[in-house]
C-alpha cells in the first residue's frame, strides 16, 4: 500500500493507488480533502498545526511523529513513500522516520525495506523557506538513511518541469505517477507477455527496489538503428534528478516485432562499457507499433553535493536578502567619532562580563 | 570605522549578537560549538523556535565573513572571524543586547 505523507506526499499516494493508501497529516481539514481508505491523524500541540497543517515549519511535523510513530512504523514495511521535501508535515515526520530507520539496531530485512519518492521545490521559484527545508532534509535524515543501507530505492522528483512548462499541479502529479507506473510495471509486463530473452520476475524487481541507491528511471520509444547512448540521454526523465553514472541497472525492452530481438545485445554492449551486467527482459507486446525501452539506473549521488547545489541557490537569496536590508536601512546624520576606538574605551569603562571573551578575543589575536 | 561595516553591524538582530558571543565563549572554552548548539542555545533563550531561523542566522553572519565554518560533516563547527570579534566588540560596547547564557556551554552540566 502506498502511504502519502503531508499535503502534496497525500495527494501523489492517493492518485498512484486510486484512493487505496494511507495517508498521514497533522491537519484534519487537510486529511478530509484527500480521498485515501486510510487516514492518519497526526496529533501536535500547536493549534496552529491542527486548523492550518504545518505550513513550512518540519518542527510541526516532527513533533507530531511522536504521537503516530509505532503505527507508522509497522505500516512501512515494504511500501512506498510519497513526500514532499519542502514543505512541514512531509518534511517533519519523514525527517524523523528517516532518522529512526537509520539507526536501527538490526538491518532491515531486504522485502522490509521502504521505497522513497521525494518531491523537490524548484529552486529559481519556490520559497527560501522549502529550499532551507530541503537543505536540511538532504543533508541530515536522507544522508544518514543512506548510510545505514536500510532503505530501499530513493526517487528524487523534481518540480522544475512543472514550473518551466507551467503544467497544473493536477496534471502535474498524474505525469509523477504515470512516470512512477512505467517504472513499476516492469515486472508485470515480465509476466504478462511472450518472453523473447532474459527475464525480470517479481523477485528480481523487489530485489533491485531494495538496494539503498537513488533510482532514476525513464521510458522511451527505441529506435533500434540510433546509438543506444545517444538516445538514452536525449530521454532522461525530466520529472527526476539528473543521474549520475549508474551502479545498477533494469531494463525492460518491448518489441512489436520480434525478428528483431537481438538488437538488445547493443544495449548491454552499452552498459558493459561502464562494467555493468543489467538485469534485463526482452518480451513481445504486439500493441506496439514501435519497440519501446524502459530503464531504471540505480546510482549514488552523495547527499552532500545535492545540498551543495541547494545551497549554491540558497546562499544568493541569503545574499540578495542582505542587500536589500543594507539598502533600505537609513543612516542619520552625526558627528564623526572613531566609534572603534570609542568602543574600546567604553569596554574597558563598563567592565561587564563580557570582558572576559573581549580579552580571550584579544589575546588570540582576532581583535 | 568603514561604513560599510557600521550598517552590518547595525542591522545585526540580538540571535546574530549571541552567536558571535557564544562562538567567542566557545572558543575560549576550547569546545566546539555547531549549528545543532547555536539552535538550543537560541530556543532556549526565546530568540527563535524553528532550526530554519537558527541556520538563516548562521547563514547570514558568514555572508558576511563574521563567521566562519569548520568541516564538512553534518556537524559543522563555526568560529568567530577577525571581523566578527570587531562587530561583537562594538555590540557589547554600545550595551545593544543584554548578553545571555548558553544553554550549552554555561547551564547544562
Amino acid at each position: 500500500m502506498n502511504i502519502g505523507i503531508g499535503g502534496a506526499g497525500g495527494k501523489l499516494a492517493s492518485l498512484a493507488s486510486n484512493g487505496d493508501c494511507t495517508i498521514v497529516n497533522v491537519s484534519e481539514l487537510e486529511l478530509t480533502k484527500i480521498e485515501a481508505s486510510n487516514k492518519i491523524l497526526a496529533v501536535t500541540h500547536s493549534a496552529r498545526g491542527q486548523l492550518r497543517g504545518s505550513g513550512k515549519n518540519p518542527a510541526i511535523g516532527m513533533e507530531a511523529f511522536v504521537s503516530i510513530s509505532e503505527e507508522l512504523k509497522s505500516l512501512i514495511k515494504g511500501n512506498i513513500i510519497f513526500s514532499s521535501t519542502g514543505g512541514g508535515t512531509g518534511n517533519g515526520i519523514t525527517s524523523v522516520l528517516l532518522e529512526n530507520i537509520a539507526t536501527l539496531e538490526e538491518q532491515v530485512i531486504l522485502e522490509d525495506r521502504t521505497v522513497f519518492a521525494f518531491i523537490l521545490p524548484y529552486l529559481n521559484r519556490e520559497s527560501s523557506e522549502y529550499v532551507e527545508n530541503t537543505i536540511e532534509f538532504l543533508g541530515g535524515p536522507v544522508s544518514s538513511v543512506i548510510d545505514s543501507c536500510n532503505t530501499g530505492n530513493i526517487v528524487l522528483f523534481s518540480n522544475k518541469l512543472k514550473f518551466e512548462g507551467r503544467i497544473a499541479e493536477k496534471n502535474y502529479n498524474q505525469m509523477i505517477v504515470d512516470s512512477f507506473n512505467s517504472f513499476l510495471s516492469i515486472p508485470v509486463k515480465g509476466e504478462m507477455y511472450k518472453l523473447l530473452d532474459g527475464h525480470i520476475d517479481f523477485e528480481d524487481f523487489d530485489l533491485f527496489k531494495s538496494k539503498p541507491y537513488f533510482n532514476h528511471f525513464t521510458q522511451f520509444t527505441w529506435d533500434t538503428e540510433r546509438p543506444f547512448e545517444e538516445q538514452l540521454k536525449a530521454n532522461f526523465n525530466s520529472l527526476l534528478l539528473t543521474p549520475e553514472r549508474p551502479i545498477e541497472v533494469m531494463f525492460l525492452v518491448e518489441l512489436p516485432d520480434e525478428s528483431i530481438t537481438p538488437k538488445f545485445y547493443d544495449i548491454l554492449d552499452y552498459f558493459a562499457t561502464d562494467d555493468i551486467a543489467p538485469v534485463y527482459g526482452v518480451v513481445h507486446n504486439p500493441e506496439l507499433s514501435q519497440p519501446q525501452i524502459t530503464v531504471s539506473m540505480l546510482y549514488s549521488r552523495k547527499p552532500r553535493e545535492l545540498v551543495e547545489d541547494f545551497k549554491n541557490v540558497s546562499d544568493k537569496y541569503t545574499r540578495n536578502r542582505i542587500k536589500k536590508s543594507l539598502e533600505q536601512h537609513v543612516v542619520l546624520q552625526g558627528h564623526k567619532l572613531d566609534k572603534m576606538n570609542e568602543a574600546r574605551r567604553m569596554v574597558e569603562e563598563s567592565g561587564t562580563n563580557s570582558g572576559d571573551v573581549l580579552g580571550f578575543l584579544k589575546r588570540i589575536g582576532k581583535l | 570605522m568603514n561604513e560599510l561595516f557600521e550598517k552590518q553591524i547595525t542591522n545585526l538582530k540580538e540571535a546574530h549578537f549571541h552567536i558571535l558571543y557564544w562562538a567567542a565563549l566557545a572558543e575560549g572554552k576550547g569546545k566546539g560549538y555547531n549549528i545543532t548548539n547555536i539552535f538550543d542555545d537560541l530556543k532556549f533563550i526565546g530568540a527563535t523556535r524553528t532550526k530554519q531561523s537558527a541556520v538563516s542566522f548562521v547563514e547570514s553572519l558568514a555572508a558576511l565573513c563574521f563567521i566562519g565554518i569548520n568541516g564538512d560533516s553534518n556537524r559543522k563547527n563555526i568560529y568567530i572571524t577577525k571581523h566578527g570579534a570587531k562587530a561583537l566588540e562594538f555590540l557589547i560596547a554600545k550595551g545593544s543586547y543584554q548578553i545571555k547564557k548558553s544553554m550549552f556551554l554555561e547551564v547544562a552540566k
